[in-house]
């Protein structure tokens, strides 16, 4: 049962645990960064004050550092670690870069901002499941408790626990432990006191709503504050798409090596070598008997080889950039479907050209996607279908195949994604097992 | 060399290349000599247990082969040559480096080549640089000795005892060539070209000997420093 589960699971306890824990650690944090920030701001006209400030930013990182790993086991939240600390030359450069840090203001905002809730989240949370638990077993401290005085003016609320008080006697009461609310309210009969059970299980009941609340706000905060910042976070895709384009470009350049190294280079030596044994045998030399036939067999075989090194290095020349491209998209996907192993149909709607590095990717995307179908989809036809809609260049590959496609799954589709996403586009693959397959892509007209 | 052609050995050669076509032009030139190509394989292991059974005269050898694509032909080399150093090894590149050259020459260059894949164009040069090879001598390509050359000028003092026509003389030495044909090439009598030899010779201080490597190893020593 999902309700008990939350009223009673191991969730709910780490998350009470971390609003308990947020108050003292909350409190330090507070006492430690603003004590510090504000000698150091009044010192800042001597030579220590800058450095206790530079020292307190440090600190206030460190006081994130804490709660971010302490939110993470016990609040389960995964907030990425913020930018390391850079620190620069010398010992001035290290000044200027921690009193800079941005990390490091957004920590002490943190701080500052954490102590209101953590300490009204540690009162409310012991309130919920302290008085609760106390409601709850009210009627056995009632009833094991001695006859005694009842004193007047004690602490701890709400209701008046009556354990001692600083005043003169009240009124004598048959039991010494005894609530009241108000000067009349006494609960001292069993109604009473079942009515005050019925409150402990209200109170028990809506505790963990409360702490839920609380711990939510609380990682409102930290993800706010201590974990990455969007400037960050687009500093870090953009990292991940640029090695992506770097390993790509270098792999492609690898490639179009090993096929000039197999194939051209390979041919042309043949040829090479075919010709020169041609040459030998019409020569009249010492060791080579003169062989006009057997000469022409061998002309024949290098022409034939430079005819093959010829195709090869169109396709390969065609693989680099196909040169269809220069006409336009539609035009280059036309060619590319008409080639396609699996018949496909193109329905191409571009009425303005995109980035010509929007198109070539466009291009090679589709001459992967074809290349898949033919490879693995056991498709009998496909489609692709590209059209323009809010500055984007939308791509569709379907094909009637077996389905069951995934990006990682050894189909280039990963890295074909990291091509697209590196120009902020976004691939999609709908691949049901027993198909059919549809992939999408989206790619802005202008990169 | 007449003389020579007109008794020319049959080979037995193992082919080790990947490329098919450049393997079957290969085989066929060699078949047209009169040679016997035993063995054809495509990658390193193959090439060593093809040699292990038929024990060639000489294995030639593409040093980019399956499955890594790097130099697992020249590994293989190596291997041969520690295994069967009676076994020549032509190694074959599309590239040369000087640092497969220097690891393949070792200390002992009887029965090696290390040519350009471009060389096979000169059908006879490179049947004669087989055969070289196979009867224990030592075939390298123009570019390899140029770059060894260049390199060893730049890491060796013995460089400085060299006067440039001695080093071209060294070079044509390293091709493997012949007093005549050194002579002919620089266009000067056979006399200056002994003269030349003798002289690089002394200058490295290797004594005359009935052995006839004395000319590989001035090539080393001068790499060598």
């Amino acid at each position: 049962m999902s309700w008990w589960r939350g009223t009673v699971g191991r969730r709910i306890w780490s998350e009470l645990l971390y609003v308990l824990l947020a108050a003292p650690l909350g409190l330090l944090g507070f006492v430690v960064i603003v004590v510090s920030f504000a000698f150091g701001l009044g010192l800042a006209v001597t030579f220590i004050g800058l450095p206790l400030l530079a020292l307190n930013g440090r600190v206030a990182r460190a006081f994130g550092n804490v709660d971010r790993r302490l939110a993470r086991r016990l609040l389960g939240l995964e907030v990425p670690d913020p930018r390391p600390f850079r620190s620069g030359r010398g010992l001035f450069g290290w000044l200027q870069a921690a009193l800079r840090d941005p990390v490091s203001w957004r920590a002490r905002a943190y701080l500052v901002v954490k102590l209101p809730l953590a300490l009204i989240g540690f009162h409310l949370a012991l309130a919920f499941y302290g008085l609760g638990l106390f409601w709850l077993s009210y009627p056995l401290w009632w009833q094991l408790s001695g006859p005694g005085t009842l004193y007047k003016n004690v602490f701890l609320d709400p209701g008046t626990l009556v354990f001692r008080g600083h005043d003169a006697p009240h009124r004598q009461v048959a039991h010494q432990l005894t609530v009241h609310y108000g000067d009349h309210a006494y609960v001292d009969t069993w109604p009473r006191a079942v009515l005050l059970m019925l409150g402990g299980v209200a109170l028990l009941l809506l505790a963990p709503g409360v702490v839920r609340g609380l711990a939510a706000l609380h990682r409102l905060l930290i993800r706010g504050l201590l974990g990455r910042t969007r400037g960050d976070e687009r500093v870090r895709e953009l990292e991940a798409a640029r090695t992506q384009v770097v390993d790509d470009s270098a792999t492609t350049l690898r490639r179009i090596e090993r096929d000039l190294h197999d194939g051209t280079q390979a041919q042309l030596a043949a040829l090479a070598l075919t010709l020169g044994q041609a040459k030998e045998k019409l020569e009249h030399r010492p060791d080579v008997p003169f062989d006009p036939e057997g000469a022409l067999d061998l002309v024949g075989l290098a022409h034939q080889h430079a005819k093959e090194a010829l195709v090869e290095l169109r396709d390969l020349a065609r693989g680099i950039h196909p040169p269809a491209l220069d006409l336009g998209l539609d035009a280059a996907l036309a060619t590319l479907v008409a080639r396609s192993a699996v018949p496909a149909t193109l329905h191409a709607d571009i009425p303005s050209r995109p980035d010509r590095a929007i198109e070539t990717i466009a291009y090679f995307s589709v001459a992967e996607l074809l290349a898949n179908v033919a490879k693995h989809s056991q498709a009998t036809k496909a489609t692709v279908d590209v059209g323009m809609k809010d500055e984007m260049l939308v791509l569709r590959v379907r094909d009637d195949g077996v389905g069951g496609a995934r990006i990682g799954g050894g189909s280039g589709l990963l890295g074909l994604r990291g091509r697209v996403r590196a120009v902020d586009g976004e691939l999609m693959v709908h691949s049901p097992a027993g198909g059919p397959t549809v992939v999408d892509v989206q790619l802005p007209v202008h990169s | 060399m007449s003389a020579a052609a007109s008794k020319r050995p049959v080979l037995r050669v193992v082919l080790a290349e990947d490329a098919a076509i450049f393997r079957d032009g290969m085989s066929r030139l060699l078949a047209d000599r009169g040679h016997e190509v035993v063995a054809v394989v495509a990658d390193g292991e193959a090439l060593v247990a093809a040699v292990d059974q038929h024990l060639p005269d000489v294995a030639v050898v593409d040093i980019r082969m399956p499955p890594t694509f790097t130099d697992e032909g020249l590994r293989a080399a190596l291997t041969l040559r520690r295994r069967h150093p009676e076994v020549g090894v032509l190694v074959f590149s599309q590239y040369i480096e000087t640092r497969y050259a220097a690891q393949l020459l070792g200390d002992n260059s009887a029965g090696v080549g290390y040519l350009l894949k471009d060389r096979v164009a000169e059908t006879s040069d490179f049947v004669d640089a087989l055969t070289r090879v196979a009867a224990g001598g030592t075939a390298l390509d123009p570019e390899v000795v140029t770059q060894l050359m260049a390199v060893g000028q730049r890491a060796t003092t013995i460089g400085a005892v060299l006067t440039r026509r001695e080093s071209d003389v060294l070079g044509l030495m390293a091709e493997g060539r012949s007093n005549a044909a050194i002579a002919a090439h620089l266009v000067v009598g056979n006399g200056a070209v002994e003269k030349h030899v003798a002289n690089i010779f002394a200058k490295l201080d290797l004594p005359a000997s009935g052995d006839d490597n004395r000319r590989v190893l001035a090539v080393l020593r001068y790499l060598n420093g």
